[in-house]
């Protein structure tokens, strides 16, 4: 059949949008369908099946925050997804707590999604808490005085922006909340 | 200057000057032109970014200037600015002389590349105002997709218009290739700038990297193919070697490709059974990419001798070989193992560029270099300029491709294992970082010896009694 749509332009786009369809729909329409956790916001309450807690929709400081981190593209540089790999939970641990990998109801309330592809600078999966207002703008300022030889840019006009501050560190405390799994719950505010 | 005095043996046929009188291509002029001024615009760009790498601090105070907001210009610029309107304006050059008749419409073609202009310009304002809708690819704000959009519903009929009213019955490979694209970018464009708007965390992220992989696989790769398809033959004069390895290779590219956007979040927060599916699909695209480049080696055999001479030959086989290496990584890259170490890292950079300029954008470089003379009837301004900007493209390009996939790959062997604190595996990449700058240093030379080279033919002083070149069309 597929040798007369040589000479046949109807044809042919009919079996070209039909050979394409299959793999497109099953591929973007069908797996929230059949994979429920994709939608199911993250709430354990028992210890016995792992971490504890629930996620929460973002307050409106914490989604301009979010804004904010789109607007400089910090995605670009920094992943936000502790991968099923070892080195993942030991790098995203805390005090020698590996953390839990990062599951899709963990994401619900994402939007855009921030997973990001590309790790020139640390994942950010489970950084909120790990470090204090005051390091946060320090390090906005200028990262080096922090990390040395780190290759994050300055970010000067939002270290000296209390509101836009204030509201990019509320986010950054949120990220890998849900899942309350450190063991002495000692998160920085 | 050897090709033009071989080309010049041969007289001009009176069906050429036919064929030149038919055809107006002012729709192609006007893409092609554009498209190769982007190239070199966000090439400083993308010398910028690279830059940065080196001295973070650079031009770390303007906020528009930063890093993550000149990132998104130089992907947008380059695949929306410079490859895709290159593309579209080869392909408004050849579906006609393959369809045997004039472009449907040439007002139509000409407002068409006058949005594109618009949409590229809004990208470059909107983008480093901090303006990103926060996907990968789809960064452009929504109106301006709704423009692209429309934009290319009319580039689409212009084309469809011209097949519809072909004198040859057949069409040819590069003719499917050509439709294929603008049928399958719809869908995937519409998905990945649309889609996504209505979506949230991993269902979006899906929609996304759908959207993404297709972005090269069944956008610049299905015209990027029909470049190749049209120019290795026209170049070096010998027929393809197989019709129907060439149907083999593109309807199982149309059935194979859709599949594999989840190999984009391996090990990640996505079900297994649809990255397993992944995987299984990204490996049988060896399927269309060996069914495609063998059918270009068993083309040239006997002719690759003409590479000494021929700058587009030169271009077009150094970016199948390119095709064909970039292909092997993908699939190998989905497997899991291979994954755990490349993931994330500076190869993945390294392969991207290998895919999008290393082939696409030396296909297309090798079609303006066949068409540029014919569109304007005049000889190409210079052999040695073209050869100069070939080698330097192909030295910058290998230094940036080798070295970043060298260094990727140490840097994947350093992650996995934790005993090494994050920041020494950013200090272990300077030097890394610091080839790939004077690489990029070495392939912005070339973009502006091919910018140099095309518009000195464009308005140079060679008159049209000279022209070798036209009397090859």
């Amino acid at each position: 059949m597929l040798r007369k749509t040589d000479s046949n332009a109807i044809l042919f786009v009919v079996a070209a949008l039909l050979l394409f369809a299959i793999g497109g729909l099953l591929t973007t329409v069908a797996p929230p369908l059949i994979d429920k956790t994709w939608g199911k916001p993250f709430e354990n309450s028992d210890p016995a099946k792992g971490p504890v807690g629930k996620l929460r929709p973002y307050t409106d400081l914490e989604l301009k925050g979010r804004a904010i981190y789109v607007r400089e593209g910090c995605w670009y540089c920094h992943t936000q997804q502790t991968r099923t790999l070892l080195a993942d939970t030991k790098r995203s641990g805390w005090k020698g707590v590996d953390s839990p990998i990062s599951t899709p109801d963990e994401f619900v309330y994402d939007q855009p999604h921030m997973f990001g592809t590309k790790r020139t600078g640390p994942d950010l999966s489970r950084v909120g808490g790990k470090y204090n207002r005051q390091w946060h703008r320090t390090h906005f300022r200028n990262p080096r005085d922090l990390v040395q030889g780190s290759v994050m840019p300055p970010f000067p006009w939002i270290a000296n922006n209390d509101a836009e501050f204030e509201a990019l560190v509320s986010y950054i405390q949120t990220l890998g909340r849900a899942k309350d799994w450190r063991p002495d719950h000692d998160y920085e505010k | 200057m050897a090709i033009e005095a071989k080309a010049g043996a041969t007289a001009v046929s009176p069906g050429v000057a036919a064929q030149a009188k038919m055809h107006e291509d002012l729709t192609a002029k006007w893409f092609l032109l554009s498209s190769i001024a982007y190239f070199f615009i966000v090439g400083i760009i993308a010398l910028t970014i690279a830059a940065k790498f080196v001295w973070p601090q650079l031009m770390g105070t303007a906020p528009y200037l930063t890093y993550g907001r000149l990132r998104p210009l130089h992907v947008n610029g380059m695949l929306f600015g410079w490859l895709l309107p290159a593309d579209m304006g080869l392909t408004f050059y050849i579906v006609p002389r393959l369809c045997g008749v004039k472009l449907w419409s040439e007002k139509l073609g000409v407002v068409t590349a006058i949005l594109w202009n618009i949409i590229v310009l809004g990208a470059v304002v909107t983008l480093p105002a901090g303006m990103n809708k926060g996907l990968e690819y789809a960064e452009l704000i929504t109106p301006l997709a709704v423009l692209v959009v429309i934009a290319w519903v009319m580039f689409g009929a212009n084309i469809f218009a011209t097949i519809a009213t072909r004198k040859y019955e057949q069409m040819y490979v590069s003719t499917w290739y050509m439709m294929g694209t603008i049928l399958w970018t719809a869908f995937v464009y519409l998905t990945g700038n649309f889609g996504t708007l209505f979506t949230t965390g991993v269902n979006q992220a899906n929609l996304n990297w759908m959207y993404v992989h297709n972005a090269v696989g069944l956008i610049f790769t299905p015209v990027g193919l029909a470049l190749a398809y049209y120019y290795i033959p026209k170049s070096s004069n010998t027929p393809l070697y197989s019709h129907k390895l060439s149907m083999i290779g593109f309807w199982s590219l149309a059935f194979v490709y859709v599949w594999t956007g989840a190999h984009h979040m391996l090990h990640g927060p996505i079900s297994q059974w649809l990255q397993t599916i992944a995987i299984v699909f990204s490996v049988m695209l060896l399927i269309p990419v060996w069914a495609v480049v063998y059918n270009f080696f068993a083309t040239m055999k006997g002719q690759w001798h003409q590479l000494r001479e021929n700058v587009e030959l030169k271009f077009l086989m150094s970016g199948v070989v390119f095709y064909l290496l970039t292909c092997f990584q993908g699939p190998m890259h989905s497997l899991r193992s291979v994954n755990a170490i490349v993931s994330k890292t500076d190869w993945i950079p390294g392969h991207a560029h290998m895919a999008v300029l290393g082939a696409f954008s030396f296909f297309a470089i090798a079609g303006i270099h066949y068409t540029i003379p014919r569109l304007f009837n005049r000889p190409l301004h210079s052999v040695a300029v073209a050869n100069w900007s070939f080698w330097f493209f192909m030295i910058g390009g290998l230094g940036f491709f080798v070295t970043l996939w060298l260094g990727g790959f140490w840097q994947g062997w350093q992650w996995n294992n934790p005993s090494i604190p994050f920041i020494d595996t950013v200090v272990a990449l300077k030097p890394v970082w610091a080839v790939r700058f004077l690489s990029g240093v070495m392939m912005f030379t070339g973009i502006t010896l091919f910018l140099y080279n095309i518009m000195a033919t464009v308005i140079g002083s060679k008159t049209p009694q000279t022209t070798a070149a036209a009397a090859r069309a």
